[in-house]
């Protein structure tokens, strides 16, 4: 069986320029929707996982699915710390292990408006915990004791008094700003301060989460199976990098609703648009398909030869459409975290998995585009399309 | 104007025609739906009664005001009713049955809600059970829930001391005519977690997590605002009073700017489509060459050229506006109900449908002005010449 060469097919394409250009801005826009919400979806899953860690371990209370719900009294997460021999220590004996309080409180932003913005208390440990990973880049840290804050570096351009020398008072009491940090994942946007004086600040005697390293070839299964039963205290632990995947569950689910009823819908419309430009492409050439067929090109040889011309006609879309999605690339914006209730910036992200499903979706519009004018094409008898033409 | 040919014309081509059509027609729904999204979510911020404030911990959401506010409040000059609301965050049976609870006075809570209608059982029963709840129309239905039955709601800020569930008994079944409620909320007695609380029966927070405030109608919130805030400004908690429009905004910014989303997304489909007909309609002009030149020749005037692609354009593109307005009206209460907490009270709304047949009309008129053009301007000896 003889098939014609692909330059057949893409030459074509170039030869009816306008009607090309016009299908290929048609798909490209559907696709350039998608994409742009593809490259939401990574953004936002990449801030939040990409600091997971697997050999720190988060102590929630039972029941709890995030830090905001959990909430641990000062001499369980001391017992906690002691009694979980998997801990692992510093260079001076002590156990790599943190209590901290989390809280989401409402701040104004620099532009107006108002915002949840996370509060951490901090032991002076968590900070030998997340080592590199959390760099003072402006000021310094805040002394032990001191109502003294540093605040993630995406905040301190968004929200009032986050910048180094302001004052933030939280509830009744003056903290000083002394400090910009810069951290991946959603830390970048918090603030920080020592732990105590922010319980007392806040008027909260609890503490949110235990945070631990774990010696190398723990199995954290097992020190949740030992704590989930506890008589003294119960928690339920989880590796920071499944935590942190959980939260990303509920926006990712939702925007996967949204992403999938558009892709339905907006594609029905584009591969419309696809067998439109193909049908007039089938019609223009009666003539010509009546010469191959003449010339003993069978049936499938048109067939394929048209429908390989809507799958470049797809492709190019989506090559417009990704093309059109480049400029979202690290453009900064901010959503709620709803399972901590506090806001991150994240920054859009056109990852190759994003531009992979694009491609994908085009050819699947450029093969519902073109397989019923491909079939028409070749039902046409060589007699008849070369009288027709 | 020859309209038979217009029409002749259209079902020429009736597969292209129809293809586009319904493109448009799928566009048209689409902008519908998101813009009435948008617009559903700026409603819960401007149906906002005016004369209901919110008082709420300065600092954050998850911290409770004293319960001893109260009644300072209620001493304010101009407040009409003070109604404690607090956040339970319990679930039924299974944590996927997500649904709102909250713990509110029940003497205070009706009368604060105009817009709230009952529409099975009575609201006396509410007020005179302890352990009675009121529910919204879509949750009872969805659970098959009636007035009498019982509910037992697993707590998780609020944790019974024995273990066991917290069992409501429903009195009434309300339904909300305002986006600023939604169908699915429980509502109980707060004296009833109080007195758990305070008898030990139970753990968890003490405090209220808002006070509602309630105003005579036309009374200015503004003084009473301040005066509010004021009270507390010294400690132990301070507080933050906001009209229920701006508490409402905060909630509705949280997500994020859905709106620049949805609107963004409405502009690619509205450009994809833009393209189609484009695309379309000067294929139909290339192919009319010859008819065009022939109607020249026949004495037809360039305008009638003109206008029969254009009218050509318009129609398919109204027609296609047409039926996406109907289907978006035809799935509003099906979004309604899906959306019931996310978006409460959706509504595409006159000004939605407005806009998305203006769209649809825009793209006619775009797409089909350049073909038309194009077209007027062949010369009866082009056409011979073409043909």
């Amino acid at each position: 069986m003889a098939l014609l060469p692909i330059g057949y097919s893409v030459r074509s394409l170039l030869r009816r320029r306008t009607a090309t250009v016009l299908t290929v801005l048609s798909i490209g826009a559907t696709v350039a929707v998608l994409a742009g919400m593809g490259c939401l979806r990574q953004g936002f899953t990449a801030m939040v996982t990409e600091r997971g860690r697997t050999d720190l371990a988060v102590f929630l209370r039972p029941g709890a699915t995030s830090e905001g719900e959990s909430g641990f009294p000062r001499e369980s997460v001391d017992l906690l710390v002691k009694e979980t021999a998997e801990v692992a220590v510093d260079g001076e004996g002590r156990p790599l292990a943190a209590g901290e309080m989390f809280l989401a409180v409402r701040r104004r932003k620099v532009d107006g408006g108002e915002t949840n913005v996370a509060i951490r208390g901090v032991e002076p440990q968590t900070f030998a915990i997340h080592g590199d990973d959390v760099r003072i880049v402006e000021g310094r840290k805040f002394d032990p004791g001191a109502d003294e804050v540093i605040v993630g570096r995406s905040l301190s351009e968004r929200i009032q008094d986050c910048r180094v020398g302001d004052v933030l008072v939280l509830n009744t009491t003056p903290f000083r700003v002394v400090g910009v940090m810069e951290a991946r994942g959603a830390f970048d946007s918090e603030i920080w301060g020592d732990v105590r004086r922010m319980q007392h600040a806040l008027q909260r005697p609890i503490l949110s989460r235990v945070i631990a390293v774990l010696k190398p070839g723990s199995d954290v299964a097992a020190i949740a199976a030992r704590w989930q039963d506890d008589p003294r205290v119960q928690a339920a632990v989880y590796t920071e990098r499944d935590y942190l995947e959980n939260q990303t569950r509920q926006l990712s689910a939702t925007l996967a609703v949204v992403g999938g009823f558009l892709v339905v819908v907006m594609g029905i419309a584009a591969a419309f648009t696809g067998v439109n430009a193909m049908l007039a492409a089938v019609a223009a050439r009666v003539h010509e398909i009546g010469i191959l067929r003449a010339l003993g090109f069978g049936r499938a040889a048109v067939f394929f030869a048209f429908l390989f011309e809507a799958l470049a006609l797809g492709l190019l879309g989506g090559l417009v459409g990704c093309l059109l999605v480049v400029p979202l690339h690290g453009v900064r914006t901010g959503t709620t975290n709803f399972d901590t209730f506090s806001e991150v910036a994240f920054s859009f992200r056109l990852t190759p998995e994003v531009v992979g499903q694009a491609l994908v979706f085009s050819l699947v519009l450029g093969l519902l585009g073109g397989t019923l004018p491909a079939w028409r094409a070749c039902r046409m008898r060589p007699t008849q399309a070369l009288r027709r033409g | 104007m020859p309209w038979r040919l217009l029409l002749r014309n259209v079902r020429a081509h009736w597969l292209r025609s129809l293809l586009t059509f319904l493109s448009v027609a799928v566009a048209v729904f689409l902008v519908c739906v998101l813009q009435g999204a948008v617009r559903t979510l700026d409603a819960s911020v401007q149906q906002a009664a005016r004369n209901r404030l919110w008082v709420q911990s300065a600092v954050s959401l998850f911290v409770n005001l004293p319960l001893a506010y109260e009644g300072k409040i209620a001493a304010v000059d101009g407040v009409e009713r003070v109604c404690r609301w607090q956040w339970f965050g319990g679930y039924f049976q299974s944590r996927d049955n997500f649904f709102a609870q909250f713990a509110v006075d029940p003497d205070d809570f009706l009368p604060s809600y105009p817009e709230l209608e009952i529409v099975d059982g009575s609201y006396e029963g509410f007020t005179r059970n302890r352990t009675g709840c009121i529910v919204g129309e879509q949750l009872a239905e969805e659970f098959g829930w009636r007035v009498g039955s019982r509910v037992p709601i697993i707590g998780t800020i609020f944790q019974r001391a024995d273990g066991a569930p917290w069992e409501f008994t429903i009195e009434a079944v309300y339904r909300a005519r305002s986006p600023v409620l939604d169908q699915r909320t429980l509502f109980f007695d707060f004296d009833y977690l109080r007195e758990a609380l305070e008898q030990g029966a139970a753990t968890g927070p003490p405090g209220a997590g808002v006070y509602l405030v309630a105003l005579p109608p036309a009374r200015d919130p503004t003084p009473v605002m301040a005066e509010i805030d004021a009270l507390f400004a010294g400690g132990p908690q301070r507080v933050q009073t906001t009209t229920e429009a701006e508490f409402q905004r905060t909630f509705v910014t949280m997500f994020g700017n859905v709106g620049t989303l949805l609107t963004a997304i409405s502009a690619g489909v509205v450009f994809a489509i833009l393209f189609a007909v484009l695309n379309t309609m000067l294929l139909a002009a290339r192919e009319r060459t010859r008819d065009a030149g022939i109607l020249k020749a026949l004495g037809f005037t360039r305008g009638t050229v003109f206008g029969l692609l254009l009218s050509e354009s318009m129609l398919l593109c109204l027609l296609g506006g047409a039926v996406g307005i109907g289907l978006a009206l035809a799935v509003e209460r099906g979004i309604q109900y899906a959306m019931a907490m996310m978006l409460p009270g959706f509504e595409l709304g006159g000004a939605t449908l407005a806009l998305a047949g203006g769209l649809a009309a825009g793209v006619g008129l775009i797409a089909g002005v350049f073909p038309a053009w194009l077209l007027a301007r062949v010369r009866p000896v082009d056409a011979k010449r073409e043909a």
